[in-house]
């Protein structure tokens, strides 16, 4: 198989080219079909002018990107029964919040093809989803969902949150005989930083250390773990700060090292709270890492509410890098509660 | 019997007669629990999967509901295989876990069968979307009954398979009967006549193999030469309850035991026209009733799962 030549790679090595994000997903998209002709993307609007946010624009291979009507969940469908005739599809949703429309095809069939053939039948099949918020884009518009899919067993689920980690995760996704669900938010689009030109994958279910640190373990994803770096650095927080990548499934070692060392954990998680991946990971480290806790684990995630469209209430709504910074001090403040055993 | 050779009248005949000896046998044992899965018997509708199947190579994908007995065994799945699918066992075709309603055979184009109904629909078309994109001349079926096109799911499917204009066909195996409401209870029109629309649309008597053969096998020429969508209509009767193994007792559902009957229809026309003699008859029934006897004994000879591979291929 092609893909098994191609290099797995999970350090911060960055290259000396800096490109976007946007342009690293395009690029990971781009030279994934080029080097796999089984490889083809579909969705609504895929093939328009815009490119689903310029992530499919002047594309080597035009004639697989295929839009789709506004038929959400037989096009999950579509692209699973492609993908076990031995195709990559690659579906794209612009917003998240369209995914519910498929959720059908994607926990009973996607998610479950794999187990109820037994591995008969291979399922290579990334579904893509981009994540947006503000300007007023209201409770529709604005939603992450990533811990509806971390729940549903069969389900790999990915949240880049680097250029560097957008192209090689997208493409251990593709590579992958499983499904995929990459997580994308769209106000990490514009960030730059260091992105190889060859074609290299993120090991699925290995995290990243963005920044070491003794007093405090923040586990954060996507634009939460952005928004906690920017917050450390403004505020100059001694803090440990992990990048898990993927979701599911999740580099608990990673987590449970960092605690052992700081002795405190917060999740910063930038979706609902209830049943949620910070939840998850609270609960992990109670499980598995309880003696080395000096203070209890906390959650900063959504309220437990939708989403507003004033800009005032988006302002109370959503965590930035003063409030996570504003929490984490909270958090240091306190009294050791629980000695080490 | 103007359209069957006397070779193609036989083959259909054993196919019809493999699919409704194997789920016979299934009645007596059921309620002994050595199958614990729901089973919706296709007794009285076999000449659908079997009309259709005729024209189909072991390439030629197809995704089907929860009644997956018939389609299955006349796609070419081994009956030892079905059947230790239904008594649990490792050597089930999903290796015990799937049960009856979720089948699987690689090998003879069938990879996966889904109990919510509608939903395979539209694996037909990604099926035959596969076939385009990547330049094989296999087509693809997606299988379901009436009560699927209710479903947004198959109206997107018709919709986006004409729009992309991909090798599939559409089947429905129509019963009249959404567990036990009627068509008109469920559906306002007439499907052929809203696909037609969309793609050239058949119907076909599903009570008798010779229409379905005859049908499917022009819906199938026009697929395979335009690389383009249909869609066939076969009604027929549903003989047994939705689920298990009891007759139907709906007074709305009468079944005629001879003109409802595909193999009692095609047995007269091949005796009528000297196609076949009684005797062969009774040795093709013997000869299917000894493979479903060494079905059973495989079945159940053959080891159940280990508690400990439960999370397998998750």
């Amino acid at each position: 198989m092609p893909w098994s030549r191609i290099e797995q790679s999970h350090s911060a090595a960055d290259s000396g080219r800096i490109i976007s994000y946007k342009d690293a997903i395009r690029e990971a998209i781009d030279q994934a079909m080029i080097h796999d002709p089984r490889v083809f993307v579909i969705g609504l609007d895929a093939d328009d002018k815009f490119g689903a946010f310029g992530t499919l624009l002047d594309m080597t291979h035009p004639e697989r990107i295929i839009g789709t009507p506004i038929s959400e969940n037989a096009m999950t469908g579509v692209a699973l029964g492609a993908a076990v005739s031995g195709m990559r599809p690659l579906y794209v949703h612009l917003r998240v919040d369209f995914m519910l429309l498929t959720m059908d095809q994607i926990v009973n069939y996607v998610a479950k093809w794999r187990y109820m053939t037994q591995g008969q039948v291979k399922v290579p099949i990334v579904i893509r989803a981009v994540i947006g918020r503000g300007w007023g884009c209201g409770a529709q518009h604005s939603q992450t969902l990533s811990s509806f899919f971390t729940h549903i067993p069969g389900l790999k689920v990915v949240m880049p949150s680097t250029p560097y980690d957008a192209k090689g995760l997208l493409l251990a996704a593709i590579k992958d005989d499983y499904p995929v669900i990459s997580i994308e938010h769209r106000w990490l689009y514009k960030n730059t930083g260091g992105v190889p030109q060859e074609l290299y994958t993120v090991p699925l279910g290995k995290g990243r250390i963005l920044k070491s640190g003794n007093s405090l373990t923040v586990v954060a994803t996507s634009a939460a773990v952005i928004d906690t770096l920017n917050g450390c650095e403004k505020h100059n927080l001694d803090v440990e700060v992990i990048d898990p990548r993927t979701l599911k499934p999740l580099d608990e070692g990673m987590i449970l090292e960092s605690v052992a060392k700081t002795g405190r954990l917060l999740v910063v998680d930038y979706d609902y709270p209830s049943c949620g991946f910070a939840a998850e990971v609270c609960a992990m480290v109670a499980e598995k890492g309880f003696a080395s806790l000096k203070a209890p684990v906390q959650r900063y995630t959504f309220p437990e509410s939708s989403m507003p469209a004033s800009g005032i209430l988006e302002r109370a709504y959503y965590p930035n890098p003063d409030k996570i910074a504003a929490r984490i001090k909270e958090m240091l403040a306190e009294q050791p509660v629980l000695s080490r055993a | 019997m103007d359209k069957l050779t006397k070779t193609t009248g036989i083959a259909l005949l054993k196919k019809l007669r493999e699919i409704r000896q194997f789920e016979e046998r299934i009645i007596p044992l059921y309620p002994t629990d050595v199958m614990v899965t729901p089973v919706h018997l296709h007794i009285g509708q076999e000449a659908v999967p079997v009309g259709v199947c005729a024209h189909l190579t072991a390439a030629d994908t197809i995704f089907f509901g929860h009644r997956t007995h018939g389609p299955a065994l006349a796609k070419g799945m081994d009956m030892n295989k079905l059947m230790a699918e239904l008594y649990g066992r490792t050597t089930g075709c999903s290796r015990s876990y799937g049960g009856s309603m979720h089948v699987v055979d690689p090998a003879n184009g069938m990879l996966g069968s889904s109990a919510i109904v509608g939903g395979s629909i539209a694996l037909g078309v990604g099926s035959a979307l596969a076939a385009k994109l990547s330049g094989q001349d296999r087509i693809a079926v997606s299988y379901f009954g009436d009560g699927a096109m209710d479903s947004g799911v198959f109206w997107e499917s018709i919709n986006f398979a004409a729009l992309k204009q991909v090798p599939v066909l559409f089947v429905c195996e129509n019963n009249l009967l959404s567990n036990t409401m009627t068509q008109a209870e469920h559906l306002f029109a007439k499907p052929t006549a809203v696909v037609q629309n969309f793609m050239p649309a058949f119907s076909a008597d599903g009570t008798d193999v010779q229409s379905v053969y005859s049908v499917v096998g022009e819906a199938i020429a026009h697929i395979r030469t335009k690389r383009q969508p249909a869609f066939v209509e076969c009604r027929t009767k549903r003989w047994m309850k939705h689920q298990g193994v009891d007759r139907d007792d709906l007074t709305y559902n009468k079944v005629d035991p001879k003109q409802d009957d595909p193999i009692w229809k095609l047995e007269q026309g091949l005796l009528e026209n000297s196609m076949i003699t009684e005797a062969e008859i009774k040795q093709i029934t013997k000869d299917i009733e000894l493979r479903i006897d060494a079905a059973i004994e495989f079945a159940q000879n053959s080891p159940f799962p280990n508690a400990e591979d439960l999370v397998r291929e998750v």
